[in-house]
């Protein structure tokens, strides 16, 4: 399957890259910023609950923030590796289909950023059993509620389907750095005012975190999915399509 | 009868109004190496690009080894290696990583990636990253990503574009060799005929889109006219005087005069006609046309009958 020595070549390229260290040292800056959060907290109420504060924060503050803006940067930064030096004229110029190559970027910001959410989880778990220490009026918090977790990752992820294929898209299409940081920053910056507006369980950029309340739920998973796979294979069709400079 | 590797009918590629390239039909015979002349903005670059499926041609059709691009692209593009212009290379990834890259993307046997180094001379900065290489390594370099799938046909786009002169001496040797080693046909474009006339026997020339000449390097050759060269302290009076006693006269660099004759009967007759009208000779000597001015001529010729 071309689709697989695609992929694999992929995996080469990245060595070294900051694509790769961006896939850890996000989710270290949230972890890092609830830390301190709780750190600078005196006080905690008899029915205050660590895992509901530090895994809903973490997770809320992802979807809503950090990973946005990480998509971004990863769609900017991988299709930059093709970009840079005229790649695509190589790349495309040799015995593989143009679309594995177009889906096999996808796939790389896929699983970036299934590593970099795992990195996240880990890490806010290390920082709750961190605090059962430290706190002894945490002692008691218990295991951390792993069903939870698993399903609003999980969540988050589909629900940001949508946005990981524009922005794959609007990267693969424009060389300019520009263009791609600026459609991301752009997105995740309006979603602050859509939030609260009625479109807002319609805007692509709200989607991950949408899937935190319940009336928005399944709406951002509907869109996120579907919306995901016609993104998907129009940017696939336009990329196939297209002359390469 | 001869096999062509590369033939190309009616190939023809517009951008907007203007038209990059019109009515191609190029034959390069396989094991030759065909090059592929004409000045910057002629074309070369966008046929190459269709001739590796990288821009659609919107007329005509390009056959590779006898068989249409279009409809077997993939098994077709497995037996061609090609250098696109400028070096595509990841500078952030050693020059063994680079070939890794390719190597992977292809499928081929990771053994080619010691041969392909050993070819271009790069075994020992395998390790070094790219980023450090100089712009000859990295030509070397994009040279070893083409050869990687041990091809059938290279082509090479501008491939001493930016070199020195070792490099560019380094370059010619390597492609020659190449080609009698291991007979692959080389289709390579230049806008320099001293350069190609090196290393091609067959030549192909392009202006503005169209080819204006093809054939081998003999025949391209053959096109050297002799004339004779006059000196004169009078040019206009001398060409006047020459054209009315009926010879084709030509103006020169320098204010030099040309004249189409060969022989040293000519000339004597030239001269004496020309010292009769009191007229001041200080040069007289039989030429041959170098390919440079056979070059000039083909595309200034083109260009003519582009504006008639």
């Amino acid at each position: 399957m071309t689709i697989f020595r695609v992929m694999h070549a992929e995996m080469l390229k990245l060595k070294r890259t900051l694509a790769f260290r961006m896939v850890f040292v996000a989710p270290v800056l949230v972890v890092t910023l609830i830390f301190f959060i709780l750190y600078e907290k005196k006080e905690f109420k008899p029915d205050f609950d660590l895992w509901d504060s530090v895994l809903k924060i973490a997770l809320n503050f992802w979807a809503v923030f950090m990973m946005p803006l990480l998509i971004t940067l990863e769609t900017a930064l991988l299709s930059g590796l093709e970009h840079g030096e005229k790649q695509w004229k190589h790349i495309l110029a040799l015995p593989v289909t143009r679309k594995s190559v177009y889906l096999v970027k996808l796939l790389t910001v896929h699983i970036l950023i299934l590593i970099s959410m795992t990195v996240l989880i880990v890490l806010a778990v290390l920082v709750g059993f961190l605090f059962m220490k430290i706190r002894p009026v945490l002692a008691n918090a218990g295991m951390p509620p792993w069903g939870w977790i698993f399903k609003h990752a999980s969540y988050v992820w589909l629900a940001s389907w949508l946005i990981m294929a524009i922005h794959t898209w609007i990267s693969v299409r424009w060389a300019s750095f520009t263009v791609t940081l600026g459609a991301g920053i752009g997105g995740t910056f309006f979603a602050l005012f859509a939030a609260s507006a009625k479109f807002g369980k319609y805007y692509p950029w709200l989607l991950p975190v949408n899937v935190f309340s319940d009336q928005r739920l399944k709406m951002a998973l509907l869109i996120g999915i579907i919306g995901g796979i016609v993104a998907t294979v129009l940017g696939c069709w336009d990329f196939v399509r297209r002359d390469v400079a | 009868m001869q096999k062509i590797a590369i033939e190309t009918c009616g190939l023809t590629r517009r951008f907007g109004a203007q038209l990059a390239v019109n009515e191609v039909n190029l034959a390069v015979p396989e094991a030759s190496i065909y090059g592929f002349l004409g000045p910057n903005g002629a074309g070369k670059t966008t046929t190459i690009r269709m001739l590796l499926g990288l821009i659609r041609p919107n007329a005509g059709e390009v056959k590779l080894f006898g068989e249409p691009f279009a409809e077997k692209r993939l098994a077709l593009l497995r037996r061609v290696g090609a250098l696109v212009e400028t070096p595509s290379l990841y500078s952030h990834l050693t020059g063994r990583e680079n070939l890794e890259v390719t190597r992977r993307l292809i499928g081929a046997e990771r053994k080619l990636i010691d041969r392909a180094l050993d070819i271009v001379r790069l075994s020992a900065d395998a390790h070094r990253r790219v980023r450090e290489y100089s712009l000859g390594m990295r030509q070397r370099l994009s040279l070893a990503l083409a050869l990687l799938n041990n091809p059938d046909l290279l082509i090479l786009d501008e491939p001493a574009n930016g070199l020195d002169p070792a490099g560019i001496h380094e370059m010619r040797d390597l492609i020659r060799r190449l080609a009698s080693e291991f007979g692959i046909t080389i289709f390579l474009s230049s806008h320099l005929l001293s350069e190609v006339e090196q290393v091609a026997n067959h030549i192909g020339i392009i202006h503005q889109g169209k080819l204006v000449f093809q054939g081998t390097l003999a025949e391209l050759q053959a096109e050297r006219h002799e004339h004779l060269t006059i000196g004169v302290t009078q040019p206009d009076q001398a060409a006047t005087c020459l054209t009315a006693a009926g010879w084709s006269v030509k103006r020169l660099n320098d204010g030099l005069l040309g004249v189409a004759a060969t022989t040293r009967e000519a000339a004597v007759r030239i001269n004496s006609l020309l010292v009769g009208q009191r007229l001041d000779v200080f040069h007289i000597a039989l030429t041959q046309a170098s390919l440079e001015d056979i070059f000039l001529n083909l595309t200034n010729n083109s260009a003519e009958r582009e504006a008639a």
